[in-house]
């Protein structure tokens, strides 16, 4: 097995995912479509959060403006919808290995003299490649409603590696419901169940102090908070190092627990 | 380099929590020969190939392949051996020759052998119009053969072909057979598993009959049908010939000399006899005089039906079976058979 060869396979094999994106219209017109709506309905129906006020201990108010850094919340919940469409992404990302399964694609996978890592990782990868692409029609979508990148260009990097790399480590949650329900409707199930409740219960759809003092507690224990904490930063106030290095960092936690245990998953399915 | 590509011994397969799916089967399979697995559904068919192509381990029992121990090298046995399920394992979504190229990547063949294997392929088994239309849209046929041609990107010494033909019309399956057949000419080994015994006659040097996970007998078809040395008259009876017709057409019968054998069989008796063509009179002045009353009589040369009926008792039913699929992103999917 040389590095050429694996290669050849993880590229082949992403190749394919991206392939068969592209051959579903519907299906890609509607994974674009979707951060759009996001960004319309929410926020359109919660415009008015960014006027919310609450007292301050010595009189006076602290404005929404005060805690984010931006009085708009269209830019606040920027952010937002870039988590909600790499989560969303990230969740149906197992249903492909159950079709695979089901009509015996996987098998003939199997008896192929491939690394089986490659199998996983070409999908990954191409689940990352179709991330990047929806990240980017939001930013583009954001920058034509009046968003600006605090942190420019350089920002704009960061921002696709936090959404790319969280994506991919979170794919790992749906990938390993795939593998041990053998079912699609099971894994959208409980993928879904798993995942929409954290995205309100952080930090991505109302800033910290707004949030009630349970939620607060449960937002620091939620890996999504970190990443929008980081997002937040990179578009609204600037760069800071701790909160997207710690990002990061969470990032490297949440993939090494999911994609290992999708790993282990993935060598039972695969070795009958 | 031993003369056998395959080497099974004492091979068990059991899938918990106790179904025996092979239970104890011991076979080998010479180089460059056409060698058959006959058997009814659930005979142990395709888990005895799972084992073989390294898709599933085995419970107990030693299997080599090319003489290398299943368990020992996995990926040395996948670079030699070609697999063509029962179940096509094409994708819809990319076109013919789009799932062939990927295969070749998949075997890392370098991409201008690869596009000159591809093109070869795609016209030995007719697919050359089709190449670039999505697989989604091919019949059962196209698809059976697109699977086929797919296995062959590695050009395998060693060819795995669970039920080719299954689900397939006389005319693509003429159409396979012959293709089998010039592979084989051509130096591939070939392990065929079949519910047909037409098939296996056809194609196979040597065949074995599995039933319940076991081998029933084993030999080249012409053996094994030698193996029976007389016809076979196959009676049934009519309902009102009561539940002792049976026996008294069996009692009847054996006082006929000439008559070698019979034996109870679903829904009736087989009569094994030489030249029994000569015999059918006194066949029915017997069955008349005992009162039995016959609803049809069969007279053949053996065949490897009546093979597989001497060794189980039992006729051996084919079924298709094509289990449901989902496609959850809108199933476009048309599977017409043939």
């Amino acid at each position: 097995m040389t590095a050429g060869e694996f290669l050849g396979e993880v590229t082949g094999i992403a190749g394919r995912w991206i392939r068969k994106t592209l051959r579903r219209p519907p299906f890609l017109f509607f994974s674009l479509v979707q951060p759009i709506v996001w960004f319309v309905l929410f926020t359109q129906a919660f415009s008015s959060i960014s006027n919310i006020q609450t007292p301050k201990p010595g009189g006076g108010f602290i404005t929404f403006a005060d805690i984010t850094g931006t009085s708009s919340y269209l830019t606040f919940f920027s952010a937002a919808v870039i988590i909600q469409t790499v989560l969303a992404s990230a969740m149906q990302s197992g249903v492909g290995f159950v079709t695979d399964m089901e009509s015996g694609f996987l098998d003939k996978l199997k008896v192929a003299p491939i690394h089986r890592s490659s199998i996983l990782i070409g999908k990954l990868l191409s689940d990352g490649a179709r991330i990047l692409l929806q990240t980017f029609v939001i930013l583009l979508l954001a920058v034509a409603l009046g968003v600006g990148v605090a942190t420019g260009a350089a920002g704009l990097i960061f921002l696709f590696a936090l959404a790319l790399s969280f994506g991919i480590a979170w794919s790992g949650i749906s990938t390993f419901i795939a593998l041990a329900t053998r079912n699609s409707e099971s894994t959208l199930m409980i993928s879904i169940l798993t995942t929409f409740p954290l995205l309100f219960l952080s930090t991505a759809v109302m800033p910290k102090p707004l949030l009630p003092d349970w939620v607060q507690t449960v937002a620091v224990y939620n890996p999504i908070s970190y990443i929008a904490d980081a997002l937040h930063r990179l578009i609204i106030t600037g760069w800071d190092w701790a909160v997207i290095g710690g990002a990061f960092l969470v990032i490297l936690v949440v993939g090494a627990v999911t994609l290992s245990a999708t790993t282990a998953m993935f060598r039972r399915a695969v070795s009958g | 380099m031993t003369d056998n590509i395959i080497d099974v011994r004492n091979l068990v397969k059991v899938y918990e929590p106790d179904v025996r799916a092979v239970d104890g089967i011991s076979f080998h399979v010479k180089r460059g020969e056409v060698f058959g697995f006959l058997g009814p559904n659930g005979a142990g068919k395709t888990t005895t190939i799972k084992v073989l192509t390294t898709l599933i381990r085995r419970t107990a029992g030693t299997a080599k392949v090319d003489g290398i121990n299943v368990d020992a090298d996995p990926a040395a046995i996948r670079k030699i051996i070609g697999y063509a399920a029962q179940e096509v394992g094409i994708d819809d979504d990319l076109t013919g020759r789009e799932n062939l190229r990927l295969q070749a990547r998949l075997y890392h063949t370098p991409k201008p052998d690869a596009e000159e294997r591809i093109a070869g392929l795609l016209k030995a088994v007719d697919l050359e119009e089709a190449a670039d239309r999505r697989a989604g849209t091919y019949s059962g046929g196209m698809r059976k053969r697109l699977d086929l041609s797919m296995a062959l990107i590695p050009r395998p010494k060693l060819l795995f072909l669970d039920e080719p033909t299954t689900g397939l019309d006389p005319q693509n399956r003429a159409a396979v057979w012959d293709y089998i057949r010039r592979l084989n000419e051509a130096g591939t080994t070939i392990f065929l598993t079949t519910q047909y015994m037409d098939e296996a006659d056809r194609l196979a040097n040597r065949l074995c009959i599995v039933d319940h996970g076991k081998i029933m007998a084993e030999g080249t078809p012409a053996s094994l049908k030698a193996e029976i040395g007389a016809d076979v008259v196959a009676l049934s009876f009519k309902e009102n010939g009561g539940p002792d017709a049976r026996s008294a057409a069996k009692a009847a019968l054996l006082s006929i000399p000439g008559i070698q054998e019979v034996q109870n069989v679903d829904g009736g008796i087989a009569v094994y006899a030489k030249d029994a063509p000569s015999l059918v009179p006194q066949i029915v002045l017997a069955l008349n005089d005992a009162r039995v009353e016959v609803a049809e009589l069969t007279l053949t040369h053996p065949t490897l039906d009546d093979v597989f009926m001497k060794y189980t008792g039992r006729k051996m039913r084919v079924e298709e079976v094509t289990p449901p699929r989902r496609n959850p992103w809108g199933a476009r999917r048309r599977r017409s058979m043939g």
